[in-house]
């Protein structure tokens, strides 16, 4: 038995969407996903992340419409899809919540190859953060991740790169 | 063959403005090209202490640590004799592909290891050598790699299955075991294990995530990205940093903190002050962090150092473990470690005095013009002077202490070479025979220094990328190379060294 090697292929998940409908890759099946981890608690990287890829789709003009913005909560015990659906609509309302069990939101950070980790924040509330990775993934419409970029992407090169690799509709 | 013992010529190198090459200096070049050329699973004058080929004089930082010394040779010192070193380096990764090499990961792998011992029932036996955890391995196969492609401009280790760990017995073993991998396929795996573990690194023993062997990975990353583009070395380093700001780059008393524990993510402090944790982890992290490694390095050095007579400087080292009722055997090299550290650092005073108790202490061995310190497991003479030596500091990191330069490895990954390094003139192929003293390009000319050391028939170079019209002298006397494809082929004369010159 060997582990997975190189970018993340095999994406697959099963999880609940912020209105409480459970959904998996097939759901989406045919969309452009631009799939982001984090969780609501967080302070400094979900915030930028999310405001920059905001920012990002509203330069990327009506091709924005082919790419469904996902927020994939790696603190499943915080966030239920209410918590998400309240924080998302809130502030950034492109975007559609994913939550799930510990399981479930285990299985879809390993699809993905995602780092989140539970550690101590006295700063916080609850008294805990979850440092995660802050990698900011493109699913195609056939289910693999096309591309990936980095936290230090800006929202011009996210948007750049969106518009390069995403056919636009025939016009009609 | 001729074997003497006795001085290693000189104990300081200066960099001279001709950037010329002593005798010290290509005595170790000869050293690891006639290692580089031993035929297969001959690893004579390379075995340590241990067995097992899992501690920290294995085959493989032996090798890997020659094609760094050779690389960084080649950037800082001979840059236009890519033919002196493009077939030494492949000979080695050769070697560093050999199941001889990596052999010991189907056992380690395990996950038995000492402070690991309880999480051995979630380990599994793991064949494929870089495919989980092992960074102490797939790091050197990686960065190794691309240092050749970097270097040479060349798509070798590109190719698919350039580098595939095979093996098979007829005595024990099953189906045959073939792994198949390229520089390609290779960093982007190392790169997805460096994501998935937050960028903390990669582990080598299960669970141990050393600080050390994620250097290496990330210089390579570094050359990934200068020979295809992006920055993932950036992404990398700036994760890392992020990482370790939890726990702290050194410990408490200012040493580098050895490794952390991925389970309980508890770090283990450099606690026996040992040279080598600090020096080999300084002298790889100044490709990335040279201010911190720097400002540092005075200090940590100065708890290793042992003066000694007449201006040698000694390394201690620390006792060997304890453990479960056994004594740890390992190739610490902590003497080879500091010197490597100190050249790197540019600290000259501590690099010429470690060589200088080398060459005292050590016996300096001559072998058909190749250099050498043999392996002595006598750790002190009568008067305490320390005489212990592992094959990793006599054969590997004297030489490249000697060979590296200030910074060497920082420039590397800074600065590197661009595409107009490749179009100038240079020797590109390089005989056996022949001793490469002087290699570079100055103001258009190509200057060499040749010699013949008259123990082997190829005595001839090529010069390639010739300008046309380009005029050939050696010794300032203007001669007709014979020409050839690649460009003018050079019989170099016997006797003493030669100045060659190509004039533009």
């Amino acid at each position: 038995m060997s582990a997975p090697t190189g970018r993340p292929t095999q994406i697959a998940f099963a999880l609940v969407d912020h209105t409480g409908r459970p959904v998996t890759l097939d759901s989406y099946r045919g969309d452009w996903l631009l799939v982001q981890f984090g969780f609501t608690s967080c302070r400094v990287v979900c915030p930028r992340a999310l405001t920059k890829l905001s920012a990002a789709l509203d330069e990327l003009g009506p091709l924005a419409e082919e790419v469904r913005p996902l927020y994939v909560s790696v603190d499943p015990e915080r966030d239920t899809p209410e918590v998400m659906r309240a924080f998302l609509t809130a502030s950034y309302p492109r975007f559609t919540g994913l939550t799930g069990t510990p399981a479930q939101v285990e299985a879809a950070k390993d699809a993905f190859r995602v780092f989140a980790r539970r550690r101590p924040d006295p700063d916080d509330p609850d008294g805990y953060a979850v440092p995660h990775t802050a990698i900011t993934y493109l699913v195609g419409p056939d289910g693999r991740v096309a591309r990936h970029w980095p936290d230090t992407a800006d929202a011009h090169t996210v948007a750049s790169d969106l518009a390069a690799t995403i056919p636009g509709r025939p016009s009609t | 063959m001729t074997v003497t013992a006795g001085s290693a010529g000189t104990a300081a190198t200066s960099t001279t403005p001709a950037r010329v090459l002593d005798e010290a200096q290509l005595g170790h070049l000869k050293h690891w090209d006639d290692l580089s050329r031993r035929l297969p699973h001959d690893w004579s004058l390379m075995q340590g202490k241990g067995a097992g080929e899992d501690d920290f004089g294995s085959y493989r930082f032996q090798l890997a640590y020659m094609v760094y010394g050779l690389a960084l040779t080649h950037r800082h010192r001979l840059p236009a004799a890519p033919g002196l070193f493009r077939p030494t380096i492949q000979r080695l990764i050769d070697k560093l592909l050999m199941p001889d090499v990596w052999l010991y990961w189907r056992d380690v792998s395990r996950g038995g290891m000492v402070m690991n011992a309880h999480l051995s029932d979630g380990y599994h036996e793991e064949w494929d050598p870089v495919v989980r955890d092992n960074i102490m391995y797939s790091a050197y196969v990686q960065s190794c790699s691309l240092l050749h492609d970097h270097l040479f401009a060349d798509d070798r280790y590109a190719q698919p299955g350039a580098l595939t760990f095979e093996h098979w017995s007829f005595f024990w073993g099953g189906e045959p075991k073939r792994f198949a991998y390229d520089r390609d396929s290779l960093n982007e795996h190392l790169y997805w294990q460096m994501v998935q573990n937050g960028y903390l690194g990669i582990a080598c023993e299960p669970n141990c995530v050393f600080q050390i062997c994620n250097q290496p990975a990330i210089l390579g990353f570094r050359l990934h990205d200068v020979i295809t583009g992006g920055d993932r070395a950036g992404e990398v380093v700036a994760g890392y940093q992020q990482a370790w700001a939890d726990f702290g780059r050194l410990d408490d008393t200012g040493h580098y903190n050895q490794m952390i524990l991925e389970d309980s993510r508890v770090v283990r402090p450099n606690a026996l002050q040992a040279p080598w944790v600090d020096a080999w982890c300084g002298a790889l992290m100044n490709t990335w962090n040279h201010d911190f490694v720097h400002e540092h390095y005075p200090r940590q050095v100065a708890d290793f150092l042992e003066p000694g007579p007449d201006g040698t400087i000694a390394v201690r080292s620390t006792p060997a473990m304890e453990v479960m009722g056994q004594t740890v055997v390992n190739d610490t090299c902590d003497l080879g470690w500091v010197a490597a550290w100190a050249s790197e650092m540019g600290d000259r005073a501590t690099l010429d005095g470690i060589l200088a108790h080398a060459d005292r202490f050590m016996a300096p061995t001559w072998r058909d013009g190749a250099l050498y310190y043999p392996r002595n497991d006598t750790e002190n003479d009568a008067e305490g002077h320390r005489t212990g030596i592992e094959p990793m500091t006599g054969n590997v990191l004297l030489g490249y202490a000697r060979l590296d330069v200030p910074d060497g490895l920082h420039e590397l990954y800074q600065h590197p070479w661009g595409p107009e390094h490749v179009a100038e003139p240079a020797l590109t192929e390089v005989g056996r025979d022949v001793e490469v003293s002087r290699a570079e390009v100055v103001d258009g000319v190509l200057h060499a220094r040749l010699r013949r050391r008259g123990l082997d028939a190829d005595g001839t170079v090529v010069l390639g990328r010739v300008p046309d019209g380009a005029r050939l002298r050696v010794d300032g006397q203007e001669v007709a190379g014979t020409p050839v494809p690649e460009g003018l082929r050079l019989d170099v004369p016997a006797g003493p060294a030669h100045d060659v010159e190509l004039v533009p």
